[in-house]
This record gives C-alpha cells, sequence and structure tokens, in this order.
C-alpha cells in the first residue's frame, strides 16, 4: 500500500522583517549610504528556516502527532501539507481528498446566518452544494445550535461559532484530516464529542495528523507521533515514546529557567539525582491506575553521591493538558529532610488523591537547604486516575473534594395554598 | 490551461456562494439595498445633465443628455467598482487565504459577479429609458451587445485579477488604481461625445479599450447603428491585458500565503 502522504525532504524558509522595501525607505537607504558609505542592508536579508529537511510518511488510515514546543514547525508542516504554502525545497504528496481544521470559523461571514454559513464554508473546504445539503442535517445536530441556525452569525458566542465551524469542517469525511489545535476552544463535552468524531473518522479509513499541546490528546487519538524541534525532525516513534521524549525536553527547559533566573549560569551541581518517581497504593505496589478517593503515594527514590545535609523537595502534579495541578512544599508544611551519601528514598501521601479523571504525571525536584535552587530533579510515567462513575469525560473539572452530603429536614409548617394557586 | 478551467468549474459553487456572501454584506442592513445599484449612477448622471446642458451644452447628435451619459456610466460603473472591489478581495481576506487552500481565483471573480448584478439592474433602467424615449434599435445591433460586454469583461478581469494579485505585495495598488480611474474616466467618452477628439488623435484614443467599449455601447443602443473598426483596438488590447492579468496571478499565487 503506498502512503497517502509523503513529505520528502521538505524545508520551508521565511523571509523576517519587511517583506518589500518602501520607496522612502530606500531613499533612506541611499542618503545614509551616500553618507556614510555605510554597507548595503538590503543585501543581508534575514532568513528563518521553519522546517528543515524533514522527511516522513503517513499510511491510510493512521494517524500521526507532530510533538514539539511553540514555533518548532507544526503548523508550518500542516500549511505545506494544505498546499496553503509551497516549500523552499523538497517535495510534498498528498494522495485523496484534504480537510484541514486549522481555522474554524475562517470564512464565516458575521452578517450572514449560520444556515448561509454553513453553505459558505463547505464550498470555501471544497463542497459542491449538493454535498453540503446532503450533510446538512448532521451539521445542525452536531454542532447543537439548531435555534439559531438563522440568526447572523454575529450574534452567536465565541463557543457557537467553534462548534459550527468544526461541524462543517469535520462533515466532509476527507481522505486525510489535519488537525491543529483547535479543540483547544470549546468546553468539556464539546472537547469530548470532537475526539469521538476524529475517532469515528480514523475507524473509517481517514488518515490522520494531529497537533496539539495536550499529551492526553495525543495519547488518546494517534498511534504514532514525531518530535519537532528548531524546524527540525528529532525523532519518530509511538505516541507514547514521543510523549515521553517531549516531557522530559520541556523539564529540561523549566530547569534551564529555573537556574537563570537564579542568577546562575548552570544547574546546581548538587552531586544527587532522581532514580525513580512512582505512584504507590495503600500497599505500597506502584500503580498506573487510580480512582480519586484512593489513597496513594508519590514515592522518590535518590542516589546521593556525597552527604548533602539539610535540604527540601517539592512535588508537583501535572495534567495532560500541561495545568499543574498541585505544588506540594516540604519547605512550607515545615518538614525537614536530611540527605546522606547513598541510596534513599522520600513520600509524600495523598490521602485520598483527590483529582478527577484523566490523565496526569507527577514531578519533584530535590531542592537545596533554604529552597531557593533546585539540585536535582525527576519525573514519573504517566498515571492515569479514573472516574467511578464511568463514561464521564476527562478535563471536565480538575479535583473531587472529599464531600458529606446532607440536607436539612424542614419543619412542617403552615403555607397558605392560595398563594400557590395564584 | 485544460486542468485550471476543470479546477474552477469545479468550485462554480465557492464562487457563487461568496457572490452571495458578498451581495447580502453589502445590502443587508441598507435600508435601500440593492436599489442603491441604480441610486449612483442616476446621481452621477442628474449631476452631468444640469452641468452639461444648462451650464456647458454638450453635442449628443439629438439624443437627450441624461440618455447619452446614462448609456455610458452604467458600464462605467460597472469597471470602476468592480475593478477596485476586486484589487482589494485577496488583502481584505488574508486570514482565509493564509489559512485555507482552495483556488485562489474564486475571490476576485466572485467579487466581479457580485458588481454585476448592480450592472444587471443598473442595464435594465438603461433599457427602460431606451424605451421611454423612444430610440429606434436594429436586432442586428442587439447581437452585438454580448460581444462588446464580453470585451469589457475581458477588460475588467485582467485587471481586477492582476491588481488583486499586485495588491498583496504593494499596498500602493488601492490608491495608484483609484488614481487611475479618475484620470480614465476622463480620458473615455462618457461626459462628450467622441465627435469632440481632433481626428488625427483618434488612433490614439482608441488605445484605451474604454474608448471603443463605450462608443460601441453607445452606437447600439441610442444611435441605432453598429460599432465601427474601432472596436477592434479595444477587443486586441482588452484580450491582452486579460492574458497578462491572469497569467501574473497564477505565477505569483504561490506567495499568496507567505507575503499577504
Amino acid at each position: 500500500m503506498s502512503p497517502v502522504i509523503q513529505f520528502i525532504d521538505v524545508s520551508k524558509r521565511y523571509n523576517l522583517g519587511l517583506t518589500r522595501a518602501s520607496l522612502p525607505a530606500i531613499v533612506t537607504q541611499w542618503v545614509k549610504q551616500a553618507l556614510k558609505k555605510g554597507r548595503d542592508s538590503f543585501n543581508d536579508r534575514k532568513y528563518y528556516w521553519a522546517v528543515q529537511n524533514v522527511s516522513f510518511n503517513l499510511e491510510k488510515g493512521q494517524s500521526l502527532a507532530l510533538v514539539g514546543p511553540n514555533g518548532a514547525g507544526k503548523s508550518t508542516i500542516l500549511k505545506l501539507l494544505a498546499k496553503i504554502t509551497n516549500p523552499t525545497s523538497g517535495k510534498v504528496n498528498v494522495d485523496g481528498q484534504l480537510s484541514a481544521l486549522i481555522e474554524l470559523g475562517a470564512g464565516f461571514h458575521p452578517d450572514l446566518t449560520g444556515r448561509e454559513n454553513i453553505f459558505l464554508n463547505g464550498t470555501i473546504l471544497g463542497l459542491t452544494y449538493k454535498e453540503i445539503q446532503k450533510r446538512y442535517d448532521e451539521i445542525v445536530a452536531f454542532s447543537e445550535i439548531e435555534e439559531f441556525i438563522d440568526t447572523p452569525v454575529k450574534r452567536y458566542s465565541s463557543g457557537m461559532t467553534v462548534r459550527l465551524g468544526f461541524a462543517v469542517a469535520s462533515c466532509i469525511e476527507p481522505d486525510i484530516l489535519l488537525v491543529d489545535e483547535v479543540l483547544a476552544v470549546g468546553d468539556a463535552s464539546f472537547r469530548q464529542k470532537c475526539i469521538e468524531r476524529i475517532k469515528k473518522l480514523l475507524n473509517n479509513g481517514t488518515s490522520l495528523i494531529f497537533v496539539s499541546h495536550d499529551m492526553g490528546l495525543v495519547r488518546a487519538v494517534c498511534d504514532r507521533a514525531i518530535y519537532i524541534e528548531h524546524g527540525q525532525l528529532q525523532s519518530i516513534g509511538t505516541s507514547g515514546e514521543i510523549i515521553d521524549q517531549y516531557n522530559q525536553s520541556l523539564e529540561k527547559r523549566r530547569i534551564e529557567k529555573m537556574s537563570l533566573s537564579d542568577g546562575e549560569a548552570d544547574v546546581v551541581e548538587g552531586g544527587v539525582e532522581v532514580t525513580k518517581v512512582e505512584m504507590v497504593n495503600a500497599e505500597g505496589r506502584p500503580i498506573s491506575e487510580m480512582y480519586g478517593d484512593e489513597s496513594i503515594e508519590i514515592r522518590v527514590n535518590y542516589t546521593a553521591y556525597k552527604d548533602i545535609g539539610r535540604s527540601n523537595a517539592i512535588v508537583l502534579i501535572y495534567r495532560s493538558d500541561g495545568l499543574p495541578c498541585c505544588n506540594i512544599r516540604t519547605h512550607l508544611d515545615h518538614f525537614s529532610m536530611t540527605i546522606e551519601k547513598g541510596h534513599g528514598e522520600y513520600s509524600v501521601r495523598l490521602d485520598p488523591l483527590q483529582l478527577y479523571g484523566g490523565m496526569y504525571y507527577a514531578t519533584t525536584w530535590m531542592m537545596n537547604a533554604d529552597d531557593s535552587a533546585g539540585i536535582a530533579y525527576g519525573t514519573s510515567e504517566w498515571f492515569e486516575v479514573k472516574n467511578r462513575a464511568a463514561g464521564r469525560p476527562a478535563h471536565i473539572a480538575i479535583y473531587e473534594p472529599n464531600r458529606k452530603w446532607s440536607q436539612n429536614k424542614t419543619i412542617a409548617a403552615e403555607l397558605p395554598g392560595a398563594i400557590l394557586k395564584d | 490551461m485544460l486542468t485550471q478551467a476543470k479546477q474552477l468549474l469545479k468550485t462554480r459553487d465557492l464562487v457563487w456562494a461568496w457572490t452571495v456572501r458578498t451581495l447580502r454584506g453589502r445590502y443587508q442592513q441598507s435600508a435601500l439595498g440593492w436599489l442603491w445599484a441604480i441610486v449612483q449612477p442616476v446621481a452621477t448622471v442628474a449631476i452631468f445633465a444640469v452641468v452639461f446642458t444648462r451650464i456647458v451644452p454638450v453635442d449628443t447628435g439629438g439624443v437627450p443628455y441624461i440618455l447619452f451619459s446614462y448609456s455610458a456610466v452604467v458600464p462605467w460603473t460597472l469597471l470602476s467598482t468592480s475593478i477596485t472591489d476586486m484589487a482589494m478581495s485577496l488583502v481584505q481576506n488574508m486570514n482565509l487565504v493564509g489559512k485555507i487552500y482552495f483556488p485562489r481565483e474564486a475571490l476576485p471573480i466572485a467579487t466581479l459577479l457580485a458588481r454585476l448584478a448592480d450592472f444587471g439592474i443598473s442595464f435594465i433602467l438603461l433599457i427602460i429609458l431606451v424605451i421611454i424615449f423612444r430610440i429606434p434599435v436594429s436586432f442586428i445591433g442587439l447581437l452585438y451587445l454580448p460581444i462588446i460586454f464580453l470585451i469589457q469583461l475581458a477588460l475588467i478581469l485582467g485587471l481586477g485579477i492582476g491588481s488583486a494579485a499586485l495588491n498583496v505585495f504593494y499596498r500602493d495598488v488601492d490608491p495608484l488604481l483609484k488614481l487611475i480611474i479618475q484620470v480614465w474616466f476622463y480620458a473615455s467618452p462618457i461626459l462628450y461625445p467622441i465627435s469632440l477628439v481632433p481626428e488625427k488623435w483618434r488612433w490614439l484614443y482608441f488605445l484605451n479599450p474604454m474608448a471603443g467599449i463605450l462608443a460601441a455601447y453607445r452606437d447600439v443602443l441610442i444611435y441605432n447603428q453598429l460599432p465601427g473598426n474601432y472596436l477592434l483596438p479595444s477587443a486586441i488590447v482588452s484580450l491582452l491585458i486579460f492574458v497578462v492579468g491572469y497569467w501574473f496571478f497564477k505565477r505569483v499565487e504561490f506567495q499568496f500565503a507567505d507575503i499577504i
């Protein structure tokens, strides 16, 4: 089977700065040159390589995530695939009808009604009137805006606009679907609906290229992923492998930032390293799945190569979309730690965990005596918090507090019935 | 060229939807609505009529001045409004051009179609005027109308599509175009008959394609005669402009998303 997408040694260069020199600017330049005999600044144009020598293939029905920090070139790759822009060198082969969820609702006209915009947007995406007519009911049902369908779009909330945009763009059932971070908008239940929609398309043979910073989504939707940084392909693998790599690089950056903000060039060489961060249950066994009302412990193993003495620790839990959910510090809890040469372990018990369903991971920092600089860092594997009530979507809430319901019994009172009747 | 025509055919629904969008957007929240299509040329003609019958009378060859100027103002308005609109059509929809792929010609062409709707309405009024003033019109003359119209369309398409593309690179195109159209207006037989142009300069005068086009409209609609040889240079120049404009558009369209 031949691949539906072939991305062969593709590079894309952008000009930085002014695209065109204006006449006044040129004249000023002449004058300057005449006076100073300086060098011609129009010759040292600045270029920027958004994508450099990237190659990959995508087979029919496969899903591939593009993972990397902001400005890595992910969106440029999508634009190249969508034929919005041409590569500077290399070849992009796309076989089949392609639909891009890049800018939902781009091309909506505010003065036109929802109905008119469905047709307008549909034709922009390459459908004919007949094809839109056939899918019209489905689009309206999916967007959940039946009652406002004859209202001008300018009166819609942003959520409604996005829902309508997604409904139109995803109803196409393309051979190839490009999704760029569009699910970040819209509420949790609609997001869930979109994910199900995308999965259904995948099952029907659509191939998917997916860009998101939400690693939970990437894991849920994609089999494979590529990691991109500075416009270059760093590695390619299963989405699990790539997500781990992405998180590691994020943490590396965080460390760099942290040491920079402390005014130091490097991470403090602490002579200690974190060897393992894991979640364990009440029986002390490592686990990767749990319920939010269970009691768990985050356990950290470390190896110290020298006596360090008084030190501190921080434990952070991040949700898959990068949201820090908790930040626990020994320093604030007045718990003192002493580290001596050798292997050791510290742990913190969360009783109960109280997180809402979703994918999370924990990180830990070992800190110096006055809690001002990090000396070692470690991160856990992903763990999944499940909801007791099956089928409830993730990300709809952050935490499940300990709770106790109650109801006060009302004291029977004489109420005049006449008031209620009127 | 053939595959391009095929692709354009495939996007005719998009062109149509965009035309409707443009018209709706233009007239939705206005009280007069499509009547604006007539108001503008009628107002222009009313002013001309006062100036050129009362103050500086112009020899129209026995035709009422109102009809004389309206017959040229209608096609002229089509040209001037559609070209300025088309020039802005890509730049005004940057977010679309930069984010979604679709055949880029669709935008300027739909913009032209929306102006054609206005032209249709004001042209109907022209026909009504011709009937009211009991101007005799020959059948063979009417057969010329579609030819004249096609020549004008080629001219507009070439200029409009070319300037839409050029405007992506240089925003000077829009003000420059307005300036050119202003000058062009006086260089075309709208206020005055061609007989005012000295005989020895006629050949040069008819290099302006609008001179031939407007003269032909007048010959057919109000002078009951067939267009003369002067239409040929207009046709050639218009076709040339169409080819160059379209060629330029196709040559640079792949850069639009990067520059816009």
